[in-house]
């Protein structure tokens, strides 16, 4: 076998043995982002479901499962938009403990109203081979209407799945509260301290009973 | 066609009272918003409209009309838009949900006692929503800028002008009779009421949560409106953002 024949047959061999990985790889990962949905949000659902827990304990152990799933620094980060480029460090990291308040407050408060639903996964689609938009179907087995269509989107850039945005029918939460305190931080000069005070006092409002 | 003129007039007024705001500032043009300031305010005029005036005739509406009433009247409500649903089916050439709307429509019609049932559903004829602003953005006009319009809330110039197109096509606006205004002014005014008895409590959350209301809102009626004209299909992949 000549030289530039050998090159093509080794070639073709790692085409070959390449391809395959190629397409197995992806359909992996989608396997792993669509599985760690549907573990997860049955396990979140569970919580909100579980009438043997107390408001608090509720509240507690959401909020654990929360965290355990959801990259808060990375949503955080991304709802500044701009005015997230020339923050100071600490505001940042104020910021983003005040964000993780209020979106165990504001995600709990979302939830709740799909408790005793069942979900069901539906399918995923690639953005890339570390980004993946789950879709699922929540299902209410004491209505006639349609199930609600839920996209989860799923990053697996830092080793484990993580979830960082959410849409029901359609509305992606990440992108609404961006556009909520893009507006908030225009209005107020780009003052994120005042942001971080606001998000505080919200965390605490919707801890309370709605009336 | 009173409606049609009121919301002609809405919008003619609201072009006149935008000359009296300052300039937009450039937060609210790169939010696509440049009459932010004006679309503030006429937020807060619709909230005094819905505490003061709208908000307690629903509180009463839902203490008389239980609650299999209150689907009858939605169901006989969305049975007289399908029509202006169908013809803006087949102007955007769905033709299968076309084919959809005027079988429940005949269905409802008829076996659902003039709409107030909904038996069509149940025949695996589905609801959907379709308007003339989303004929409009099918066949590829822009959104124009955001818009709060009093009493109707939540538009744009795009939707705005699908009102008007959706007023002209509905055939009960062709139907000459007597009084055809208090037919007119009580089919709005129980869409009202469907219309906030449906929504009630996400309004409620959203207001509940929100950092800047005003901006949520505005969030999410676009997200929505662009899942409206979609059809629910998924948005293009490369359309969201990078985190």
């Amino acid at each position: 076998m000549t030289l530039p024949l050998m090159r093509r047959a080794v070639l073709v061999a790692a085409i070959l043995f390449a391809a395959p990985m190629a397409l197995v790889r992806p359909a992996a990962a989608a396997n792993v982002a669509e599985a760690f949905v549907a573990d997860n949000i049955h396990k979140g659902l569970e919580v909100l479901n579980n009438k043997k827990l107390s408001t608090v304990q509720r509240r507690d152990q959401f909020e654990t499962f929360l965290l355990g799933l959801v990259d808060v620094r990375r949503i955080g980060l991304f709802t500044l938009g701009q005015y997230r480029r020339g923050a100071p460090p600490e505001d940042l990291d104020a910021f983003i403990a005040a964000f993780r308040n209020y979106a165990v407050a504001a995600y709990q408060s979302y939830f709740a109203r799909y408790s005793g639903q069942t979900l069901t996964v539906t399918g995923s689609t690639e953005r890339s081979p570390t980004d993946f938009i789950v879709a699922t179907q929540l299902v209410d087995p004491n209505s006639s209407q349609p199930p609600l269509e839920v996209d989860f989107r799923v990053r697996t850039d830092t080793g484990k799945p993580v979830l960082v945005d959410v849409s029901v029918s359609g509305i992606w939460l990440s992108l609404e509260e961006r556009d909520q305190f893009t507006a908030f931080l225009g209005q107020n000069g780009g003052n994120i301290r005042t942001l971080i005070t606001h998000l505080s006092d919200l965390a605490v409002n919707l801890g309370k009973p709605s009336n | 066609m009173r409606g049609l003129r009121a919301l002609i007039l809405g919008v003619g007024g609201l072009a006149l009272a935008g000359c009296a705001y300052p300039p937009p500032t450039p937060e609210a043009l790169a939010a696509g918003d440049p009459y932010e300031a004006m679309n503030r305010d006429t937020l807060l005029l619709n909230g005094k409209l819905d505490r003061y005036v709208v908000g307690p005739t629903v509180g009463i509406y839902f203490l008389l009309v239980p609650d299999a009433g209150r689907r009858g009247v939605h169901n006989f409500l969305g049975n007289l838009a399908l029509p202006t649903i169908f013809a803006n089916d087949v102007l955007q050439g769905e033709v299968r949900r076309a084919g959809q709307s005027l079988e429940r429509l005949v269905v409802n019609s008829t076996l659902g006692l003039g709409g107030f049932l909904d038996p069509a559903s149940k025949m695996g004829l589905p609801g959907h929503g379709e308007d003339m602003g989303q004929t409009f953005a099918v066949w590829g006009a822009n959104e124009g800028p955001y818009l709060m319009l009093p009493f109707f809330g939540p538009s744009s110039p795009r939707d705005a002008a699908g009102l008007v197109g959706d007023a002209l096509i509905d055939p009960t606006n062709q139907i000459p009779f007597k009084q055809h205004i208090w037919w007119t002014a009580g089919r709005d005014y129980f869409t009202l009421l469907d219309l906030k008895g449906q929504t009630y409590q996400t309004v409620r959350g959203i207001q509940r949560s929100s950092v800047d209301y005003y901006a949520s809102l505005r969030s999410f009626w676009r997200q929505y409106r662009a899942e409206q004209i979609r059809n629910g299909r998924a948005p293009a992949p490369a359309n969201l953002p990078d985190f």
